[in-house]
């Protein structure tokens, strides 16, 4: 059987952890793939409801990242 | 975030799913560090199984969405630092234990709502359903009944049923 592959719903600050993921990107690092990354203006923006609507939709679990 | 992870353990979730991060801009490794340790935690801890969780997750949200904590997490600098409307002043313990215990009451209801509107119909069902005791059920049953959430049916066999308003 393949490896268990978590679905993570990443809700990422446009001014740090986006650009920080960006950076890796350009920069060549090696992550995993596993991150659906959505774009925040602000970590600040998330709300307790998107992360439990990110559970009950299929995630495995959720990175907020600001 | 706090009342977040109360609840996700609270609905037997595991506070663990949820990982909340500091990265700035200029850190692409610490932000790829990150990312691995949080994959590694979610392989360790194994999918959610949705179906078994959905219920739960779901009354999660209406406790959330729902005005009471709303409010009450709007006002928890004003409460600790300036105190309540009748100059009272409140610690950040006191108001975190009123947080919980608010946080567990309304999720609880949430939970016996959504199976009663599920259809269990007896304490004894819902009990089974929901995993709270009967006397639990009972109580919180009353109170949904006061906010109109679900009503008294009538006896069947001796037994009080219950439907979803």
């Amino acid at each position: 059987m393949a490896e268990f592959e978590p679905r993570i719903v990443a809700f990422l600050c446009n001014w740090c952890a986006y650009a920080g993921a960006d950076l890796a990107g350009v920069s060549r690092l090696q992550y995993p793939a596993n991150l659906r990354t959505v774009r925040v203006m602000c970590s600040g923006r998330v709300d307790p409801a998107f992360i439990l609507k990110a559970l009950r939709q299929t995630s495995d679990g959720v990175l907020v990242g600001g | 975030m706090r009342m977040t992870r109360k609840l996700l353990e609270l609905a037997g979730i595991g506070a663990e799913r949820l990982h909340v991060e500091w990265v700035s801009s200029a850190e692409a490794q610490r932000f790829a560090d990150i990312a691995a340790a949080v994959v590694a935690s979610l392989k360790e801890q194994g999918p959610l199984d949705h179906e078994a969780a959905g219920m739960r997750l779901e009354a999660c949200e209406m406790t959330v969405n729902a005005e009471p904590l709303r409010w009450l997490v709007g006002k928890e600098v004003k409460i600790t630092s300036r105190g309540d409307v009748y100059g009272r002043p409140w610690s950040q313990d006191r108001y975190e234990s009123l947080m919980d215990a608010m946080l567990e009451r309304e999720y609880q209801k949430n939970l016996i709502y959504l199976a009663v509107q599920g259809g269990c119909t007896s304490v004894r069902a819902i009990s089974e359903r929901v995993g709270l005791g009967l006397k639990r059920v009972s109580y919180l049953l009353a109170d949904l009944e006061k906010t109109k959430r679900v009503e008294f049916k009538g006896m069947e066999q001796k037994k009080p049923l219950f439907g979803a308003l």
